[in-house]
């Protein structure tokens, strides 16, 4: 393996021309690396189609840049803004907090603390390896600490209130089982009930911390020479209602404290209240202090809010019951931001053909591309291809072929990996996807394009299936589009979800991915109401419109999504945790909110497998006037797609079915379907309401991938072909194949002003057949 | 079908007892003064089995030294002179040794030269005493300084010498103190003995009743601060890093731990302790003699400490007690003494791993042995668990996934034909028959660690190597040959055949 290791990201991800994007990139094992930018054309170096191609782009990159190594803070913390240091130097204290624990490990974990890792300075409550409650003290020179007499039990509420007297230098360490019938693993019925409390003196006061030490929520501070300040201990778990006195407290105020009772007593130095700041519309990284001082905390790496507190009832959202939705859940590896220096800015130029671009970065025998998408200063073309940037985000890094024992059977394949992928991997620094369990066993909610992303290399294939997926599948179509000569522009699902329908209305056509899945709210509505209003939408993909998805106005890096109920889920969000902390609404499925994908683009998800795409075959609508256009120049049988860079076929993947009962308009035209699935496509569990044997594509007809076409309001219309391998047909028999062909028919009608071909075909059949 | 195994029942009264702690009052636990140690290691636990919380002594040996010296030092003045007078020598010939195991067991330096450091420093502090008229209290600074430089002496040529020839060094260096005493003229007329020493026993006591008393009394308070240095330097700072460095030398070293100079310290603390018995020693007696630096003496006390366990001081001391208790104990036997020592020690060092204190320990590895042993006679590898074993199981799920899955494949073995294989390699993506199906999905379910993957190779698109994931987020997978396949079909039809072959060997 090379000595030399090369990462970057792009920041934004998604721009217009005359913008400009920062890159970041991180460098070991040499000080200068090659840069050129490059348009990417296409990905998939798979033989039977054109390879790997790209377009070298003269710009203002210098040809050799400098860079360093760049270090990641992984795991999710919250920082107070102690800026007059009330937390720092205390010498009698109370530390209280309600936890969660979700992962004994090996190292010590902090829940609360102002802790100094290098200097042994300050205090610190928290877990220590063998998962007892404990609270730490250090002068610089020595540590002393107080233990817990039991054990904490991982998944169960707890209050835990550590006092410190530094006069008497005695120290109290209480630790309170909170479990009741909703809001733990286990119930009352278990007889782990018992509570500890521990009295002993200890032998070391602690000492106030250096400048830049900061009193934290689930980590603690450590500097090295070589990274500087970071964040350590990190905890991993959910913290509810904490606080500090600047005192001892009493007993009886432990007991008032452990149920949620909270005076402001004297001493009160802060008081989180982890509740505070809920709105309909989800809640923010501060976690506000309600004490006298009004020291906030910050969030990083995003904890992840709206999650159960230690007095949740079964209400089903922080909507409901805001007070009993205090639970904040800290990961050791989750990353939102990697938050590395820029080592180059481009000021993309006003007439930079809209594409997908990358830095390409060479040195020591390694090279990477850093992709970026360039959308045009004001609109050009009739054609849109939107690109599903959130399903890019919700697949980002994922660990699916590494971790998750079920994937094989999922995709029916023996995953292929290469050597990159080992490098990626190997620090684990780069953050995980929606697809990807935190260490604790939670789901991952958060993604974000502020890191380094391997599988949105342009040639990079999914180890689980050994196909492109997400940007390196979509760049198939942009391959067909430039060899079939059309005028596109690129835009990105973050345009559409930050402008609506106004993104999409300077267009007469609009495309859709390989695999749109990830849908906003936002996205939804601008996506109906273009339809409605005369638009086009080519929906050339499969599983799309599928996860209720939402980000925050202001940072759009950031996806979020809760894996809820049904669905093909990776994970699946605890009772109560479904609904986006960032926007306040139940996440899951659109299926399950009332908006079916078939609604809109008349198709939804029925079936997924990896191992063979199929054919379409054509249904007998393909012969009514109305839509027999569209196969022009295709024989009466001929079987369409019967080739593919993915599984061999352009019916494949993940495959959507017209359903009448969950929206398809009733006027859609049903053109073709596909046929001969293995039984390693199953019908999805969002359609198994009882299970019973023989849901597979052998044996039920619900498996298959539908052809579909329908007219909409003032002259629009949706062609539909729901299967993730439609595109990555295209590039085959050099582009000139008979999914090609329908694809010109569509856009060439698509892209005319005025009525569609065939729409005058409205009469009664008056038929003598 | 296999032979049925009967199933044993299984499950144990608990042989301990507990306290019951309750999380209404506070605990209160208090320390060693000057250390950060508790008094006694009482810890709680979730009992497995009922989920009570349990507390429990976790660590017994306190209590058993508690009992043990308690008895000794209760019983010990009820017994006669003679009884008296080996109790004392058992004290402090505990006390040598204790020290003793400090300098083998804990830094690790197979010095002999304990008992010439002892003698030395006794003779020294007779000396000022009867010739520099220096009172008797002085005697212990003397004496442990004496030790100290002894200490510091022998301690130059441990750096450079390895086991063995340092132990036969300091044997020498016994034999060069033994003939330079005897060969003192100004000693002559005593035949190298220094007698009418002063002591802490005043000399009208002198081989007293009171006498032996006080004397008894003082070889047990030597004890005691044996016990107190051993435990202040093999389970402190010093103690630590040398437990660190006997695991591996150069991690210590690379950790920055300076693992020759802790084992120096631990030389120099243990001699001067080594120099204070000395002083007592002589005090004890009134005099000193050659005798003292003899080698049935050293060899003696060399057959303590193997008899009770090199490197801990429950064995010093238990090893002590029993040579002492027939050599000064049974002094009617005679010889025979010498013969039953010695027999003693061949029987501990053959049947022993390390002593006495040892033979628990290795009671319990031997039961650990003998009982995976009957496991693995009386269970095959992924097959049905034993009721013995389930006890090792907190998810109790597993073991039936253990029962489904040895039923499993014992079906899917009979579907394996030559056909099946030639199935999957004419088509190893897409749709099967039913037998290839069930094989396929049963490869396709198993866990993830050492689960097969192909890795593609860096210089070709159709190059390709098989590999075994860790299952383990960030450990690379590993290769599991050097076999090149040149197309994706045969790379998946390898895999296939590796789990084929994992299949019919289970």
């Amino acid at each position: 393996m090379a000595n030399t290791r090369i990462f970057g990201y792009s920041d934004p991800l998604c721009l217009k021309a005359g913008e400009t994007v920062d890159f970041k990139v991180s460098v070991e094992g040499a000080r200068t690396v090659n840069a050129q930018l490059v348009r990417l054309i296409h990905g998939d170096e798979n033989p039977l189609g054109p390879g790997f191609v790209e377009e070298e782009i003269r710009s203002s990159i210098p040809a050799e840049i400098s860079v360093k190594r760049q270090f990641t803070q992984i795991g999710s913390f919250a920082i107070a803004d102690d800026e007059e240091r009330k937390l720092d130097g205390l010498q009698s204290f109370t530390l209280f907090a309600h936890f969660f624990a979700t992962r004994i490990k090996a190292e010590r974990q902090q829940i609360m603390g102002q802790w100094c890792v290098d200097e042994q300075k300050g205090y610190g409550l928290g877990l220590d390896p063998s998962g007892h409650v404990s609270l730490w003290l250090g002068n610089g020179g020595k540590v002393d600490q107080i233990v817990s007499e039991t054990r904490v039990v991982e998944r169960c509420w707890y209050f835990v209130a550590a006092t410190y007297d530094g006069t008497s230098g005695r120290a109290s360490l209480r630790l309170i089982n909170c479990v009741n019938s909703w809001n733990s693993r286990i119930s009352t019925v278990v007889p782990f009930g018992l509570d500890s409390w521990i009295e002993e003196k200890l032998a070391t006061k602690p000492a106030r911390t250096a400048g830049h030490v900061r009193f934290m929520l689930a980590g603690a501070s450590e500097t090295n020479a070589q990274r500087g300040p970071h964040t350590t201990l990190l905890f991993n778990g959910k913290i509810d209602r904490c606080g500090v006195f600047g005192r001892a407290v009493a007993t009886d105020e432990i007991g008032a404290l452990s149920r949620g009772e909270m005076k402001s007593g004297d001493g009160l130095v802060a008081h989180w209240d982890t509740t505070a700041g809920y709105t309909d519309k989800g809640i923010g990284d501060t976690i506000q202090d309600i004490g006298p001082n009004a020291i906030h905390l910050e969030g990083v790496n995003r904890p992840v809010r709206g999650m159960t507190g230690f007095n949740w009832r079964g209400a089903d959202s922080f909507r409901l019951a805001p007070r009993e939705f205090g639970g904040v859940h800290f990961h050791d590896d989750a990353l939102t931001d990697s938050n590395w220096d820029t080592t180059l800015s481009l000021d993309v130029p006003d007439d930079l053909k809209s594409g997908v671009y990358a830095l390409r970065l060479d040195g020591g025998g390694t090279q990477d591309y850093v992709p970026f998408i360039v959308r045009p200063k004001r609109p050009k073309a009739k054609i849109a291809f939107l690109l599903p940037t959130f399903t890019y985000l919700a697949y980002a890094n994922e660990h699916l072929a590494y971790e998750a024992p079920i994937a094989q059977a999922i995709t029916a394949h023996t995953p292929v990996i290469v050597a990159e992928d080992l490098e990626y991997k190997k620090l684990e620094e780069f953050g995980l996807s929606t697809y990807d369990h935190h260490t604790d066993g939670a789901g991952c909610c958060y993604s974000s394009w502020r890191r380094p992303i391997i599988s949105m290399r342009p040639k990079y294939r999914m180890p689980a299936m050994n196909f492109p997926w997400a940007l390196p599948a979509d760049l198939s179509l942009i391959w067909w589009l430039e060899h079939a000569g059309y005028d596109y522009d690129l835009i990105t699902d973050h345009d559409l979800h930050a402008e609506g329908k106004s993104a999409l209305d300077p267009y007469k056509v609009v495309l859709n991915g390989t695999h749109p899945e990830y849908y906003s709210e936002e996205m939804m509505d601008a996506t109906e109401a273009y339809l409605a209003d005369g638009g086009r939408v080519m929906y050339l993909g499969g599983n799309g419109y599928y996860w209720v998805t939402g980000l925050r106005a202001d940072e759009p890096h950031c996806i979020e999504v809760r894996k809820l109920d049904t669905g093909s889920r990776a994970w699946q969000a605890e009772p109560g945790e479904g609904y986006l902390a960032c926007t306040g609404e139940r996440s899951g499925l659109w299926r399950s909110r009332g908006r079916a994908p078939q609604k809109i683009v008349g198709l939804g998800f029925t079936a997924e497998g990896m191992d063979e795409s199929q054919p379409f075959e054509r249904m007998p609508d393909s012969f009514h006037k109305r839509a027999s256009w569209i196969f022009e120049g295709l024989g009466e049988r001929e079987l369409i797609g019967d080739f593919g860079l993915a599984g061999g076929g352009a019916a494949g993947i993940e495959l959507d079915r017209y359903e009448q009962g969950l929206g398809t308009p009733p006027h859609t035209l049903l053109l073709a379907s596909s046929w001969g699935h293995s039984d390693n496509y199953p019908l999805v569990s969002e359609e198994v309401t009882y299970a019973f044997p023989g849901r597979g594509g052998t044996q039920d007809a619900q498996v298959r991938g539908d052809m579909i076409y329908f007219t909409t309001p003032n002259n629009g219309a949706v062609f539909a072909s729901g299967s993730i391998a439609w595109s990555q047909a295209l590039p085959c028999h050099g582009g000139e194949n008979n999914v090609g062909r329908i694809m010109r028919n569509v856009l060439n009608a698509f892209i005319r002003d005025g009525a569609l071909p065939g729409s005058e075909f409205t009469g009664e059949e008056k038929l003598w057949r | 079908m296999p032979e049925m195994k009967k199933l044993y029942e299984i499950g144990n009264r608990p042989r301990e007892i507990f306290l019951s702690p309750d999380g209404e009052t506070p605990t209160r636990r208090s320390r060693v003064p000057f250390t950060r140690r508790h008094w006694l290691k009482w810890r709680s636990r979730y009992n497995p089995k009922s989920l009570k919380l349990e507390k429990r002594l976790e660590d017994k040996k306190p209590l058993w030294w508690m009992l043990s010296l308690g008895l000794l030092l209760l019983v010990t003045p009820f017994l006669g002179n003679s009884a008296l007078t080996v109790a004392s020598i058992f004290c402090m010939f505990a006390a040598i040794n204790v020290l003793w195991t400090l300098i083998i067991g804990t830094a690790g330096i197979f010095s002999l030269a304990t008992l010439a450091v002892v003698g030395v420093s006794g003779y020294a502090a007779a000396a000022f005493n009867v010739y520099l008229g220096v009172p008797w209290p002085f005697m212990f600074v003397i004496g442990c300084l004496t030790g100290l430089v002894a200490g510091g002496v022998l301690a130059l040529p441990s750096t450079r010498l390895d086991g063995l020839y340092f132990a036969l060094l300091t044997l020498g260096i016994v034999e060069i103190c033994r003939v330079f005493v005897q060969q003192l003229k100004s000693l002559g007329a005593t035949n190298g003995s220094i007698n009418q020493v002063d002591s802490f026993i005043p000399s009208d006591w002198f081989l007293q009743r009171e006498g032996l008393l006080l004397g008894f009394f003082g070889a047990f308070a030597l004890l005691l601060g044996a016990l107190l240095l051993f435990k202040l330097v093999n389970s402190e700072r010093l103690g630590m890093l040398l437990q660190t460095a006997r695991d591996e030398e150069a991690f210590a070293e690379a950790i920055g731990i300076d693992y020759r100079r802790a084992r120096l310290m631990v030389f120099m603390i243990s001699s001067a302790g080594l120099g204070i018995i000395g002083a007592f020693y002589a005090m004890y007696y009134r005099s000193i003699s050659p005798s003292i630096f003899s080698l049935d003496q050293l060899l003696l006390l060399f057959a303590m400490i193997v008899i009770g366990g090199i490197g801990r001081a429950d064995g010093a001391v238990l090893g002590t007690a029993i040579v002492v208790l027939i050599d000064k104990g049974l002094l009617d036997l005679g010889p025979v003494r010498i013969l039953i020592v010695a027999a003693i020690m061949l029987l501990v060092t053959l049947l022993t791993n390390n002593g006495l204190v040892g033979a628990r320990e290795q009671f319990r590895n031997y039961r650990n042995r003998k009982k995976s042993e009957a496991r693995a006679r009386r269970t095959e590898k992924g097959g049905e668990v034993m009721p013995e074993e389930a006890t090792d199981m907190p998810d109790k799920q597993e073991i039936f996934y253990r029962r489904f899955n040895k039923r499993l494949r014992d079906e899917l073995k009979l579907l394996i034909t030559p056909e099946l294989i030639e199935e999957h390699r004419r088509k190893p993506l897409g749709r099967h028959s039913d037998a290839l199906s069930r094989v396929l999905n049963y490869f396709r379910r198993s866990e993830m660690p050492d689960k097969y993957a192909i890795l593609r190779q860096p210089e070709n698109f159709n190059h390709y190597k098989i590999v075994a994931l860790s299952g383990e987020r960030g450990a690379p997978p590993r290769l599991v040959d050097d076999r090149l396949y040149e197309s994706i079909d045969e790379a998946y039809h390898a895999v296939f055949l590796l789990r084929v072959n994992d299949l019919l060997e289970s």
